[in-house]
Parts: C-alpha cells; structure tokens; sequence
C-alpha cells in the first residue's frame, strides 16, 4: 500500500543498516525490510524538524510533503515541547513550521524495550498517545492503522486495500502492550520518576556531579541525540543572512559572553546545568517534561555517564 | 518586536555618524531603513553583515523613530569589527527584544541610578525617558563610575542633564587626574554621598558584573528592599526570542524574560554575577 504514497510523499521509515537502526529514504524496495514497533531510531525525530544547519533569512524551497514512519512513542511526545519552543507567538519559528505542517507522523508503539528505555517512568507509555497522526502496529504480516488527527484520517482514506483487524489481533495487541508496559515498569523499579528527579537535582550537592562529570568529554552528544534538546546558535552569512546552527549547552564556551564571562564555563557546573534545565527549568517554564526517557543520551555517551545512575546514587544517598 | 516577517531577518540599518566617547567606546548612530520603536531597556541585535551578531541596548531618547544610537565598548570579536566600521556602511538591527524598564513603577518615586562603564548606554535612553516624563517624578539621581576622567562616557550629556531642574549627577573614578573635581573611589561610595528617602524610592543598576554585584549589596545595605532594585542584565543573548538558549540563566531567559529584572526575581540562582 506503501508504494503509492511514494510518488506524492517524501517517506522516511526505520531501516536496520549493518547494526543501527535508523529513518532512511525509503524507495519502493525497502519496503518489505521497514522495522516496525521496535525501539528506537537512532536519530531522534527532532532532526526533520530542525535539521543539523538551516538557512534561515533566505527564502526556504518549498517543502516536498512528507511522511515519517515508525515514531516511537518517547520521540512524539518530545514534539511537545518542540512545538511549544518553535510556535509560540508571536515570535513563530516559521521553518519549524512550515515542516510541521507538511509531514505527517505515523507513530508506532513499542514492542520490544532496549537496556535504556525508561519512557514509562516518566510517564509516557510506550505506545503513542499524542503527536502522531497515524498509530501503526504490526501483528504478524498485519499492519493496523488508527488514524488520530484530520491529515492521519485523509491519508489513511486513501490507503482503501486496509481491512479491519480481527478481535483476535486486536487482543493479541492489547496483551503485548501490557506486557511491555509492566517489563518497562519492573526494569526501570528503582528509578526516581520525573517531578522527583527534578528535586533531587535542585537538592543535591555539587560533589556528585563533578563525580560524575569526571569522564565527560564536552563533546555534546547528549544534548545532540536528546530528542527534546533543541538550542541553536545563528551563524551569520554574507548578505544578513542567518544560518539556525544546532548548538549544545555541554559545548565550551556555550554562554561566553564579550569580555571572557562565563557561567558555564566549568565543566561539572555545564554538566549539572543540562539536567536542571531538562527536570526543573523546562519543565517549570514549558509546563511539558524535558526528557522522555528514550535513553539515547546514556547509549551515546562515550564518557559512559549513566544519568539514571546518578540520580539513583543521589537518591540513595539522600534515604542514607 | 518591530513587524517583521521573519524573526531572525534583521532590518538594515545606515551608520549616520560615530561618536567617540572614551577610547574603548564609540557611540553609533543608525538610521534604520524603517521607523523602528523600542521601549527604553529593552535591546536589539546588531548585525554586522557576514561577521556576527551582538546584543546591545540602545542609548538613545525612546522617542526618536527615525534614528537609533548604540554605544559600545570595544570588548571581543563582533565589537572589534564594529569599532572598524566607517559612516555611510550599513548594518542589521533586530528586536526590540524583552522587557525594559518598568516606568509605572518609578512614579512619584525618588529613582537612583547606578551605571558603571558603558552600563551607563541603558540608562542614558531611561535618563532621556524621565526627562520626558519628570512631572511624576519626585528626583533622579545618577551615581556613574569610570576608570579614569578619560573613561567618563558621555560628558556633555552629563552637563546638560545637570541643568534640569530635579535631576542630580554624581561622579566617581577609581584613578583620579588632577584636572578631575568630583570623587576618587569606587562607584558605590557616591552611595554615601546622598540621601534617600529610602521608602519612596527605586534604584536602578546597570554595568560591569562586579560593580552590579557590589552596587545591589550596598543598596540593600542602605536599606532598598529586593523589590525596588531594578538590574539590567547581561548574557549571551543571541537569538533573543527565547529559544537558542544561550542567555538562560535558571528557569529565566535573560532575552525574553529581562534583561531587566527586579532583584528579588533572580537572587536566589547561582552565578547571576558571572
């Protein structure tokens, strides 16, 4: 069914390329080798929404509309707090925009976890319950489509070949959603959840974070796979033109300002700064969580810093 | 922000004339390519085409429209080139970004203000504001601080304003000449030199960190409450509309939040000095 969509539509669908899984163009013959309901892209979905680098004074080309398929649940509803950043008047981002309105989301629910998942800790579920316009499942060759939104009811209006699910498919979903709620629940048991690890952050002392800053490397991976990291820098272009730079906090010299100040400028001080920004600040301001518990920033990290292990030292050592 | 359709396209702007004002710092005086308002306090981003982009608040008279003035010291690497720039080449300017001045708040109030450096650009334009708006005011008071008599930043306007009636200006420079008549010292002993009539009055203070720093503790220590101090505040603003991140300064952004801010709104977050 996919194969008409190709002609009017950009498609990207997670593609398993040598050992990573990730969006790739999709052409008619990867079709049959799209991964469904299984975590997580590399990428996060930020990155059709906010590319690595954008002109953003020229006049943009016009968007080819676009589909996404395969958006984990921890991705979607970091389009949250995108959306909250990017189109809020009047200041409106309207690059960010114009890609929102031209892509269509296909979410997809987990069916399996990865050691990093902790989605549910923080109180999204694994299957996706907001952004998406399309919830996609994959039950044996089956493929089941709830349209959520208006553009997800238009697009599946042309897809008339799908049939209904049986009653059986449909529980046969319901208890793999469960399961993978309740093995996300026992993995993760210990963890702190969200409001909580905001206050141990504002309560803890600096020792442990310069503890754990030890191996960190300033290399800003975090914050560039984080799907709800999204600060920039502008980067100035002959003819006043402006080109919207993905930047990261972790990065020296990130809030440098003339003359050499620097409030960030030690680097346990930068380190614990992303964590209060992502559990307390933007939380706070954006009425929205920060991080949704995809844990790519812990699979990325080449210092191997394990956040959650963190806050479950500063938690044990506040119950001491 | 000025009606625009892009947010991050600046508007150009003509460099009408410069204006040295001590070595370091040179007034520029804009002629922007459209009437561009702003309210005193807040700032705009100035561009210079292909280099970089800097924040800076302008020092001019809020109600002139069709000229705007930056003064700036020449400190890093956009205020380098800037300095370099000749009359007649134009520049960007974007904004008028975030929240200036309370002036409602210094009605019928006594307004102390202390500027240090080329903090004084601020609030040369609120000067300019409480001029225009001096019948509701009971006095102002600028205490300003300079290195050197040398590095005393816009002599003749401090002459002028010494002539209008309710309006005070007290001097200070931490390296005195013998040609120099008014204080030796730093800029909060001018603090000691007046008095206040502490409960019907605002203070206002802008300039290097550590005299900001200094400045709000001996205004404090004169007894201001948090609340009635007003500090104009200085990060990394870049984008200034609250979203590249680069001026956040705990849950606030300095760009869209300030960078006015009473006292009482920031004290309790870490590094706000720095």
């Amino acid at each position: 069914m996919l194969e008409t969509l190709i002609f009017d539509y950009t498609i990207y669908a997670p593609l398993q390329i040598q050992n990573t899984l990730d969006y790739q163009l999709l052409s008619s013959e990867d079709i049959p080798h799209i991964i469904y309901n299984t975590p997580k892209p590399v990428s996060p979905l930020k990155i059709f929404f906010l590319p690595i680098k954008e002109n953003v004074v020229r006049q943009p080309p016009a968007f080819r509309p676009g589909i996404i398929i395969g958006c984990p649940a921890c991705d979607l509803q970091a389009i949250d707090i995108l959306d909250k950043i990017y189109l809020n008047e009047p200041f409106t981002d309207t690059y960010y925009k114009q890609r929102r309105e031209n892509t269509i989301l296909i979410g997809t629910d987990c069916h399996s976890q990865l050691p990093h998942c902790h989605c549910t800790t923080y109180g999204t579920t694994p299957c996706p319950d907001k952004h998406a316009d399309i919830l996609l499942s994959a039950i044996d060759d089956e493929l089941i489509l709830v349209p959520k939104t208006e553009k997800g009811i238009q697009l599946t209006e042309q897809l008339k070949e799908l049939s209904s699910p049986s009653e059986e498919i449909l529980s046969r979903l319901r208890i793999t959603r469960n399961t993978i709620e309740k093995e996300l629940n026992k993995q993760n048991k210990e963890l702190p959840n969200y409001p909580e690890t905001g206050q141990l952050i504002k309560n803890s002392d600096n020792h442990i974070w310069k503890k754990y800053a030890r191996t960190c490397v300033s290399c800003g991976a975090c914050a560039t796979i984080c799907p709800t990291c999204t600060c920039f820098l502008l980067v100035d272009r002959p003819g006043f033109e402006k080109v919207r730079q993905m930047d990261a906090c972790q990065l020296p010299g990130f809030a440098r300002i003339a003359a050499g100040e620097d409030q960030l400028g030690n680097r346990s001080v930068r380190f614990k700064n992303r964590y209060l920004c992502k559990y307390v600040w933007k939380s706070e301001n954006l009425n929205s969580i920060a991080c949704t518990g995809c844990g790519r920033c812990i699979e990325t990290c080449i210092g191997n810093i394990n956040k959650n292990e963190l806050f479950m030292e500063i938690k044990g050592n506040e119950i001491k | 922000m000025n009606e625009t359709q892009n947010i991050y396209a600046p508007v150009k702007a003509k460099v009408d004339r410069i204006i040295d004002e001590s070595p370091l710092i040179k007034t520029f005086v804009l002629i922007p390519e459209k009437a561009f308002t702003f309210k005193t306090g807040e700032f705009i981003e100035l561009t210079l085409d292909g280099i970089g982009e800097a924040p800076f608040t302008p020092s001019s008279s809020p109600f002139d429209t069709h000229k705007l003035e930056v003064t700036v010291m020449r400190t890093g690497y956009v205020t380098d080139r800037l300095h370099q720039i000749r009359p007649g080449e134009t520049v960007g300017i974007r904004g008028p970004f975030g929240r200036g001045y309370p002036l409602d708040e210094f009605f019928d109030k006594e307004v102390i203000i202390l500027g240090g450096g080329c903090g004084f650009a601020p609030i040369r334009s609120l000067i300019y504001n409480l001029i225009a708006e001096k019948d509701k005011l009971r006095k102002v008071t600028l205490c300003y601080g300079a290195k050197t008599p040398e590095e005393c930043i816009y002599k003749p306007f401090v002459a002028e304003v010494r002539n209008i009636d309710k309006f005070e200006v007290l001097r200070s420079v931490d390296h005195a000449n013998e040609s120099w008549g008014e204080r030796e010292g730093v800029v909060t002993l001018l603090l000691d030199d007046i008095t206040v009539d502490i409960n019907n009055s605002v203070a206002v203070v802008c300039g290097p960190p550590i005299m900001m720093k200094f400045g709000t503790l001996k205004l404090i220590e004169k007894g201001f409450t948090e609340d009635k101090i007003y500090l104009s505040m200085e990060k990394n603003m870049s984008c200034g509309l609250g979203k590249c991140g680069h001026c956040m300064m705990g849950n606030v952004f300095v760009c869209k939040d300030g960078p006015v801010f009473c006292y009482s709104e920031i004290k309790d977050m870490t590094d706000i000095w720095t």
